[in-house]
């Protein structure tokens, strides 16, 4: 049986019927119609999925939809305001952080959560930060250098 | 100073913005009105016949609208050698037989996917298991199972490269050492699983969505499978997940999509789960290495004969040119006067081995530089005087085989020699090894005997001055559409910004045989710089009528600035004159053609890029556990065009090679492959990647476009062979057999324990 | 595939005891799902009513009291991990914790559930087991209370019986000059354990003398368990190399690992003897510290 689902993505309001089985994943992409989140694995592993749920970076292929009931989601697509990029998805552009792209919408997830949560993390808190999110095309540190990018502030103007 | 005006600039992807804001659509994303969802049944066995298959309670389940099994296809077998029918030898779905535990039998379309899923379980297979073989070194005893019907000792396919008189050449060695090493396999990890959308219309057309390398190779096979004219397919090419050498064969969700959708003509979506992609896609081919080299006292090699047994698993697929071109790296990069290769390829009951980003180079490699390092310890010689003393220089012929003209490896064997002695003296448990490199930019072979030239462009400028590249290359995120739209921009004077670019739409854009054998770079440069020049030649052409100058004066555009190249001041706006050659050609927009397809250029490649790389390891002697502390590499690739990119694709390749050196690994127990998840297949991840450094050096390749060459593939040879390597410094004990696990290690330097303590008795 | 099932979000223990009670065994507790979704997509559980209690607040909880800490079942990692107390009092778990899966998953999942699951290779339970804590349950019939070590029966089999849900985890104060570490082998920073070791040793008062010891091993036996046997060639004793080497080879016999994909029987074997040594004279240099 569905049950409802109210929350909230990107700040807009949803109020959806679901059933209980279906994982926050699926809800967003096939449902609210947010293709920006990727699955890369559907077991927890590989952090393509990735969102912030209440601030907090979660996957969202091992979240039932129903725990986020009442909750607000942000995806990707809630990164940039208007035509304005966020500070890291500048970032990204300029430092090559992204190849395929596959990974990007998570990457970006996580490291937005975790300078939402550490404004000034160091390098190993970074990595950590990004740990739970494979790159095949990267190597990662690109992403690393990135992010200590806007660390520094390199992209203040850009809020 | 660089005298180009786009080439070698820091600049993000063309592709960039949407890859960071979600809006970048790829074939995972791709929803269509009336869309079906597709699933695949597959075999549980390694090796049996298919007696009976029973789809009825699959067919009654609600919401299923078609189940296919092999009967509902033609039963042609396919295969990307299409210029050798024997070695097309698989049928996707197959008919009477299994020879793999993944080998698809059945596909089922239905209205979401669990129902799909669902329907599986109710297809009955009766199956005939048989005995089953997957070891290559027990596939080709006498008295095997024969996997392929006729195929003797289930060999596959052999190869022999042979140069000068080798055995009489290791008469004259002072020293000679043989040795055996195993690689292992390693999975190409896509982060987009192998996904198709394909839809018929009630035309008989067939129009599909696919992540892949080369969308003319999945037309081309389309048509052979589907028995169609390739006019009427098209294959689109969104945004690419990935490919690493996994996406340019027709797969089993490509396959079988199109064969549902024929069947209803609706459009069939087909992802493969994670697992499927573990088990039922191709991988890396695991190889036996015996080797063995010869040497003067002084460190020159005299010769080097290699022989190779690699684990082909159930079909052909790439692994005809794996085996080639493992067996021709093994020669890289160094001037041996004597060579002789004799590679043999083996059925197993295994799934496919095939192409991965190197190509057969990682093995060769590995093994190679590790035997170097063997060597270079018994004559007392440094690791990398012994690679300078044989390293190849420009203009160098690999007799009869090929002809290298630039190559800056000995700069680079010069810039890591002055890192490692920057090093100073390393702490305890430390070592740094090195392992010596070279790569193809494309390969030459014509296999799949297309007709069409290798790569080919189309590029038109409109009435705004702004440039439209029609290119059949694919982007899988190596950034084949960045580089292509530099080369235009470079080439027609204009910004980056000025130019957009199609690719890989088999409707739209002329064939280019795809991103495969570090092809792009060099053969679709080349296709798009003359398309380029052929748009300028006529833009010129116009401006010197119009600015009326003396003919003594030659033209050039830079910067949208059309001008005289010893007068730079005297010019035309390049938009005007856009404008005006439209207008003189009576209306129709400025067009120019380009292809490229390599002539007189050896059998093997047009050019070859080459490296040299340090990897640091710390050895934990207890455990036998050691972490990647920096990895630095020199590394030439001709003229770079996106120094970004560069930068991307080596750190991208040491994760990669990194993990075939490290970690990653796919152990199987009677043909099971036992770690098919993310969660146990071990994959380099930020905390453990290393520090990664780059010497770039500079080359010139005349081949390329500007001077560029590969690099994307490359740079995933030297990996393992560095880390081996290192360890060895570190604490002495050489391990022959990928992936080189801290287990093994602990194994290793326990072993020599025992026979240190053993020579002291 | 995760197949069909009714889900009911009670907001109280005694509801969620109640609606436990009343569907039994078709019935399957969830907390943050970290694991069991993977389960049930394998189609490994398949339970026909799912009683998810991540949204129970008075099971999320961490408490400093008198004789020691409290931490209800739903508190998640992530939470433990940046407790300002637990990090002051008892840094071990922070450790743990920050090596534990990726903050992902930290963000979600739960230490309840963590233990529920009963995986051997689990990082909290030798932590727990080293700092001598004590489990809560509680049920339709009341509350039970058992030290953590005998709660992991087998491979992912819990000492629950019906009805019954995990309320809370119980540390003591650890007596003065007393240290304890953990670490955890693999090859991936962040992957499951190959082998883990937590050690915990109290000094006796000036003499130097090892008045106790907890080692616990992750990885190396059906469930997380105490090296009793290595504890007692310590306990009361001057430590010296021989005899942490002693302990290591004891330990190892008191294992029962598996051979799989991550390590062989023998490996993991090699693992602890090296690995209870080297953290127990670190939680010795420690608690000298201390
Ligand atoms: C990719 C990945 C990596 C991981 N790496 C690690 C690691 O390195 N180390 C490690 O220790 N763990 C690791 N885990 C496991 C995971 O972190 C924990 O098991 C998880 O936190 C469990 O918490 P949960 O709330 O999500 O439990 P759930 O998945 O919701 O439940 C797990 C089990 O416990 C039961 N359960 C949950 N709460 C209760 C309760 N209060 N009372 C009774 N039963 C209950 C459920 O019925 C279920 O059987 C990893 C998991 C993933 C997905
Ligand atoms: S899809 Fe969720 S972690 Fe991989
Ligand atoms: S950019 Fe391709 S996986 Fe990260």
């Amino acid at each position: 049986m569905k049950k409802e689902l109210k929350f909230k993505v990107n700040g807009q309001p949803y109020d959806i019927f679901v059933e209980p089985k279906k994982l926050l994943v699926e809800v967003l992409r096939d449902l609210v119609g947010l293709t920006g989140t990727k699955r890369g694995c559907n077991s927890s592993s590989c952090g393509a999925c990735t969102v912030m749920l209440n601030g907090m970076a979660v996957k969202s292929c091992s979240v039932l939809a129903l725990q986020a009931n009442g909750a607000e989601v942000v995806t990707v697509e809630g990164l940039a305001t208007g035509n304005k990029l966020s500070p890291l998805q500048k970032a990204f552009l300029d430092h090559g952080a992204y190849q395929c792209g596959f990974c990007t919408p998570g990457m970006l997830m996580s490291s937005t959560a975790l300078l939402a949560e550490n404004p000034k993390p160091t390098k190993q808190q970074m990595k950590e930060g990004i740990d739970g999110n494979i790159c095949r095309c990267t190597g990662y540190n690109s992403i690393i250098r990135a992010v200590t990018a806007v660390v520094k502030g390199e992209y203040k103007e850009a809020k | 100073m660089s005298e180009y005006s786009v080439i070698g600039k820091r600049v993000h992807n063309v592709d960039g913005t949407e890859k960071v804001t979600g809006s970048a659509k790829y074939t995972f994303d791709v929803v269509m009105p009336n869309m079906l969802y597709g699933k695949i049944l597959r075999s549980p066995y390694p090796h049996a016949n298919i007696l009976k298959i029973d789809t009825r309670r699959a067919k009654r389940l609600v919401g299923v609208k078609a189940v296919v099994t092999g009967k509902d296809t033609l039963g042609r077998k396919q295969g990307i050698w299409r210029r050798f029918p024997e070695l097309c030898d698989e049928e996707i779905l197959c008919r009477a037989k299994v020879r793999y535990i993944g080998d698809a039998v059945a596909a089922v379309a239905a209205i979401d996917e669990d129902t799909a899923e669902e329907a599986l379980d109710l297809i009955d297979v009766e199956y005939e298991p048989l005995p089953a073989v997957f070891d290559p070194m027990d596939a080709i005893k006498e008295g095997a199972p024969q996997i392929h019907e006729g195929v003797e000792l289930n060999i596959n396919i052999n190869r022999h490269i042979e140069w000068g008189d080798v055995d009489e050449a290791f008469e004259k060695c002072d020293h000679i050492r043989e040795d055996k090493f195993k690689c292992s396999s390693q999975a190409h990890v896509c982060m987009e699983t192998h996904d198709a959308v394909a839809s018929f219309g009630h035309n008989g057309k067939l129009e599909a969505w696919t992540s892949s390398q080369s969308s003319y190779y999945i037309q081309r096979l389309y048509a052979d499978m589907l028995d169609m004219n390739e006019s009427d397919i098209r294959v689109h090419n969104r945004h690419t997940g990935g490919g690493f050498g996994s996406k340019f064969e027709l797969d089993s969700a490509q396959f079988c999509a199109a064969i549902l959708s024929q069947k209803l003509c609706r459009p069939v979506k087909i992802v493969l789960t994670r697992e499927e992609e573990f088990t039922a896609t191709k991988r890396r081919t695991p190889m036996y290495y015996f080797l063995k080299l010869g040497a003067k006292k002084d460190g020159t090699m005299l010769a080097k004969e290699v022989r190779v047994i690699t684990e082909g698993g159930a079909y052909t697929a790439m692994g005809a040119t794996a085996l080639y071109l493992t067996g021709f790296f093994s020669s890289f990069p160094y001037k041996y006067p004597n060579y002789r290769y004799d590679g043999y390829r083996v059925y197993t009951n295994t799934a496919t081995t095939s192409a991965m980003r190197g190509f057969g180079a990682p093995q060769s490699t590995f093994v190679g530089e590790s035997q170097l390092d063997m060597m270079a310890d018994d004559l007392g010689i440094d690791p990398v005087e012994l690679r300078r003393k044989n390293g190849m220089t420009p203009n160098y012929e690999v007799p009869g085989q090929a002809f290298i003209q630039s190559c800056g490896l000995h700069q680079c064997l010069d810039k890591i020699e002055e890192h490692i002695k920057k090093q100073g003296k390393l702490p305890p448990n430390h070592g740094i090894g090195v392992s010596a490199y070279g790569f193809m930019s494309g390969g030459i072979f014509n296999w799949f005997n297309t007709p069409y030239a290798f790569s080919a462009a189309l590029v038109r400028i409109n009435i705004d001055g702004k440039v439209d590249v029609y290119t059949g290359a694919c982007d899988m995120g190596q950034g084949s559409n960045t580089t292509l739209s530099m080369i235009c921009a470079e080439e027609l004077g204009v910004r980056l910004e000025d130019v957009r670019i199609f690719s890989g739409d088999t409707g739209i854009c002329p064939p280019d045989l795809g991103a495969w054998g570090s092809r792009q770079t060099l053969m679709s440069g080349n296709a798009v710089k003359r398309a380029a020049a052929e748009c300028k030649q006529q833009l010129i052409e116009f401006a010197a009528a119009k600015m009326g100058a003396n003919i003594v004066y030659d033209l050039d555009i830079k910067d949208r600035w059309v001008h005289l190249v010893d007068r730079p001041e005297r010019g035309v706006s390049y938009f005007d004159i856009v404008k005006e050659t439209i207008r003189g050609k009576d209306g129709v927009a400025i067009m120019g053609r380009g292809h490229y397809t390599p002539h007189r250029k050896g059998m093997i490649s047009p050019a070859y890029s080459f490296g040299v790389q340090a990897a640091e390891v710390e050895v934990d002697p207890e455990t036998g556990r050691y972490k990647l502390v920096n990895v630095t590499t020199a590394h030439e690739s001709g003229t770079v065009i996106n120094p970004l990119g560069i930068e991307g694709q080596l750190e991208g390749a040491i994760m990669m090679a990194g993990g075939y050196g490290f970690c990653e690994d796919q152990p199987m127990d009677e043909g099971k492959i036992l770690n098919p998840s993310i969660a146990d297949y071990k994959l380099i991840r930020s905390l453990d990647m290393p520090e990664t450094d780059i010497l770039e050096i500079d080359t010139y390749e005349p081949e390329g476009p500007f001077g560029a060459k590969e690099a994307g593939e490359g740079l995933t040879n030297p990996t393992a062979g560095a880390i081996g390597n290192a360890v060895y410094k570190a604490v002495g004990v050489r391990i022959y057999d990928l992936p080189i696990t801290p287990e093994k290690v602990l194994k290793a330097l326990k072993e020599k324990e025992k026979q240190t303590k053993k020579a002291k008795k | 595939m995760i197949k069909d099932f009714e889900h009911f979000a009670p907001k109280t223990l005694k509801e969620a005891l109640a609606l436990l009670a009343k569907y039994g065994d078709d019935c399957k507790v969830i907390c943050g799902g970290q694991s069991l979704l993977i389960l049930m997509r394998q189609g490994l559980v398949a339970p026909k009513y799912m009683v998810d209690i991540k949204g129970i607040s008075e099971l999320n909880y961490i408490k400093d009291e008198k004789d020691g800490l409290k931490i209800g079942a739903t508190t998640t990692h992530r939470a433990i991990e940046k407790s300002p107390v637990i990090k002051k009092k008892y840094p071990v778990l922070v450790e743990m914790e920050t090596r534990l899966a990726s903050i992902q998953t930290r963000n979600w999942g739960t230490i309840g559930g963590n233990i529920c699951h009963g995986d051997p290779a689990g990082d909290p339970v030798p932590v727990l087991i080293a700092l001598n804590a004590t489990l809560t349950v509680a049920g339709a019939k009341g509350k039970r209370s058992m030290p953590v070590e005998n709660f992991s029966l087998d491979y992912f089999e819990v000492d629950l019986k019906d009805g019954e849900l995990l309320t809370e985890i119980q540390i003591p104060v650890p007596p003065p000059r007393t240290s304890t570490v953990y670490t955890k082998f693999n090859i991936i920073e962040s992957d499951l354990a190959t082998v883990s070791v937590a050690a915990s040793v109290t000094l006796g008062s000036g003499d130097g003398v090892c008045q106790n010891v907890r080692i616990a091993l992750g990885a190396a036996a059906p469930m997380a368990i105490r090296a009793k046997k290595a504890e007692k060639v310590l306990k009361g004793k001057k430590i010296t190399e021989a005899l942490l080497s002693e302990a290591g080879e004891v330990a190892a016999t008191e294992t029962e690992p598996i051979s799989d994909i991550a390590a062989s029987e023998e490996y993991r074997r090699e693992l602890v003897k090296v690995l209870v040594p080297r953290m127990t004279k670190e939680a010795l240099a420690r608690a000298k510290k201390a």
